[in-house]
């Protein structure tokens, strides 16, 4: 009777240490492809139930319906406008109103978050004087430019500030480099981060040679490389909270035939992080005060998290997060022409390509 | 019966420990023997004697050193925090040398530990073959130990040693590390066009799972005499009892046919050896000599054509989008070294006979 006691304590101990890292069921198995080949989308739907409320409860105020069918402002209304000329006077400040929300609600400071005030008292609009405008006028354009250029990956409905902000000044989920991901995951304790790369200058992640036996040994793609392409694709996956056969065929990654429609999209999101890393984020570098740089001395960048936070969607395809309802956002933007018609001064700051 | 021992024993037999037989190369062994309870649960109650031996030695020297060598350099990893240590240490890793160091020898941070460690655990290993082959034969025993156990480090070689040395690169090799090495699995698998597809890989799975279901029968059918004195061997030589004619009577009955007291050990040690042997076969030829499963198979007529399942076909990607281009250079700042992928060439997708429609397609777009 001891020794069955204490084998049962034994066991029970075992279960637990070797369950902890378990979920309870029931989890949710979506088919994805044809039966009996493993493709399929597994999810718990407590988690996502959890997520999709903390969503919710974030969702922003927004100010009223747009004014599409405004006329630019004319000639004058504002100073030193580079990227918003194409609005009317009501959809401009609709437009900044509700980036105090979407961006500078966590500050509680409102306009002043990005606008100067004088001595006087008075806010002073058109000074560039502080950092966070001009990240301000450069994140707008980049968003502008997500929504024309890349309608691929964001889609017709498109993405405003709050797809990434949520009102925080900085996205949550942003990397510097010499980053390690904590909790970690595949690869994360590497010396050498390489697959940060794949979201800055290089778009080669492919490395399966489409033959059966081996030829040429110098077009060999290392299995480092192949290690960097690996982690990429394991974050991609944590980012986006889904499984490899969620882009790839089970039988052969390498496949675009076969595989699910959601690679190419996902392709091209890897594009447009790569875009936005390199002509919007990473020259704002010199512009950034001391406190928002990362131990290696650079700033903040993107990567698939920072928008889908560990959902396919972001935020669930939350309205609040859609671009369709700013027209602020959904053209790329032009300089407001200065009242006395003289070109604007202001073109090659802009950051619109 | 000083030997006597059964799991359903609740009795331990204490009595002077038994030293053995006696051989004539038997003075190196390590006199002082005794008993533990809690071995007695599991097995025999008697510990030692050791025989350790210059093999044994210089073996748990190299061993210990390579182990210790690879604690240091996780630890090293997070900055000597102790806490870091055991919090990461399923993800922490000793990497092997990148790919541009081919088969030189890198400096130390850059690969050379991984080098110097596997040079020391590959001693250790072999010196332990060593060992259990001059043991054997000491005690007059046949060397079928010594030999599965080559079979077991033929394909850590194969994975450590010799494919890299096929491969030209340092790099190809494992990782130590508990996480970084099932990571490196994975990658393998992916790169080579599905390992599953490798018809050693399915020999060296068929002689895994066949290995364990003989296993369980044969412990199964052992157990299951055991109250006839079927596991006693001795006893059996000396005065038989009906356990052995009932355990193979039984796997007539229910199969027809039944294995020898002699066959079925046998049988297990082809199938435990050819798990690794197998394996070792299918990964020395992988990038070597077949650089893609998945198509190796097409030509072989392994691999099923299923049907398309997407309502709206896969939109390609468009010309240009896998190039492979970089669009531009890296910014300022960026850590870390090169990689040999940054001056690779890019593949043309998918360009074989195999697998021409997705070509077609992207011609189609070319043309409009």
């Amino acid at each position: 009777m001891k020794t069955l006691s204490r084998m049962a304590i034994a066991l029970a101990g075992g279960l637990l240490i070797t369950t902890t890292g378990c979920e309870f069921p029931p989890i949710d198995t979506v088919q994805l492809g044809f039966r009996g080949v493993g493709m399929e989308h597994v999810a718990n739907p407590r988690t996502v139930q959890d997520s999709v409320d903390a969503v919710l409860a974030r969702e922003p105020f927004v100010p009223g319906p747009p004014d599409e069918f405004g006329d630019p402002a004319p000639p004058g209304t504002w100073e030193n406008v580079q990227v918003l000329g194409h609005l009317s006077e009501a959809e401009f400040n609709r437009f900044k109103l509700a980036m105090t929300t979407w961006v500078a609600a966590a500050t509680g400071e409102g306009c002043n978050y990005c606008h100067v005030i004088e001595d006087s008292g008075e806010v002073n609009f058109a000074s560039d004087a502080k950092y966070q405008k001009v990240v301000s006028r450069s994140m707008i354009s980049m968003t502008q430019t997500a929504n024309v250029e890349y309608a691929a990956h964001v889609g017709e409905a498109g993405v405003n500030c709050w797809t990434c902000h949520q009102g925080q000044v900085q996205p949550v989920n942003r990397w510097y480099f010499g980053d390690r991901p904590d909790p970690p995951s595949a690869g994360s304790m590497i010396e050498r981060p390489q697959w940060e790369r794949h979201y800055l200058d290089r778009d080669d992640a492919r490395l399966i040679n489409q033959t059966a036996l081996s030829r040429n040994r110098e077009e060999n793609v290392s299995l480092q490389d192949t290690e960097y392409t690996y982690w990429l694709m394991i974050q991609m996956s944590e980012h986006l909270g889904v499984n490899c056969t969620y882009c790839h065929t089970s039988a052969r990654f390498s496949d675009w035939d076969e595989s699910p429609p959601q690679r190419v999209h996902a392709m091209r999101g890897l594009d447009m992080v790569r875009t936005m890393n390199m002509e919007y984020i990473v020259p704002l570098t010199d512009e950034l005060p001391e406190h928002r740089l990362g131990p290696e001395g650079d700033g903040a960048k993107i990567n698939c998290a920072t928008c889908h936070a560990g959902a396919w969607k972001p935020q669930y395809g939350l309205p609040a997060t859609h671009g369709i309802d700013w027209p602020a956002l959904m053209q790329i933007g032009v300089s407001h022409p200065t009242g006395n018609g003289a070109a604007d001064a202001g073109e090659e700051l802009s950051g619109a390509p | 019966m000083a030997e006597y021992q059964n799991l359903f024993t609740q009795v331990q037999v204490r009595h002077a420990p038994d030293p053995g037989v006696p051989v004539p190369d038997g003075e190196n062994r390590i006199p002082d023997s005794g008993f533990s309870y809690w071995l007695g649960k599991i097995g025999d109650a008697q510990l030692g004697p050791v025989y350790l031996g210059w093999l044994g030695i210089l073996s748990l020297i190299t061993g210990g050193l390579s182990i210790i060598l690879m604690g240091l350099v996780m630890w090293s990893s997070v900055a000597w925090d102790p806490i870091q240590f055991v919090r990461l240490l399923p993800w922490l890793a000793v990497e092997p040398p990148a790919p541009e160091y081919g088969l030189s020898i890198p400096p130390l941070a850059e690969g050379g530990w991984w080098l110097l460690c596997g040079f020391l655990l590959t001693v250790s290993i072999i010196l332990w073959w060593f060992r259990m082959y001059t043991r054997a034969r000491a005690l007059g025993m046949g060397t079928h130990v010594a030999w599965s156990f080559a079979a077991a480090i033929w394909l850590y070689l194969v994975l450590g040693f010799i494919r890299p040395l096929l491969m030209g690169s340092w790099g190809e090799a494992v990782p130590f590390g508990i996480f970084p090495h099932l990571d490196w699995t994975a990658a393998f698998s992916i790169r080579y066009g599905n390992l599953f597809y490798n018809p050693f890989h399915m020999l060296s799975i068929a002689f895994l799972y066949g290995s364990a279901l003989l296993f369980a029968m044969h412990a199964a059918t052992i157990l299951a005499v055991a109250k006839m004195g079927g596991e006693r061997e001795i006893d059996q030589i000396t005065d038989r009892g009906t356990a052995a004619e009932r355990s193979q009577l039984f796997w007539r009955w229910t199969m027809g046919f039944n294995a020898t007291m002699e066959s079925i050990h046998r049988w297990a040690w082809w199938f435990a050896s050819l798990t690794v042997i197998t394996g070792g076969i299918g990964i020395v030829l992988t990038g070597t000599a077949v650089e893609n499963w998945y198509f190796w198979g097409q030509q072989h007529g392994l691999i099923p054509i299923y049907p398309e399942v997407y309502e709206a076909p896969v939109p390609p990607p468009l010309p240009g989008e896998l190039d492979g281009q970089h669009i531009g250079p890296p910014p300022e700042g960026l850590p870390g070294v090169s990689s040999s992928m940054e001056a690779g060439p890019s593949f043309a997708l998918p360009g074989t006979e195999a697998h021409v429609s997705f070509a077609s397609t992207l011609n189609q777009e070319v043309a409009r």
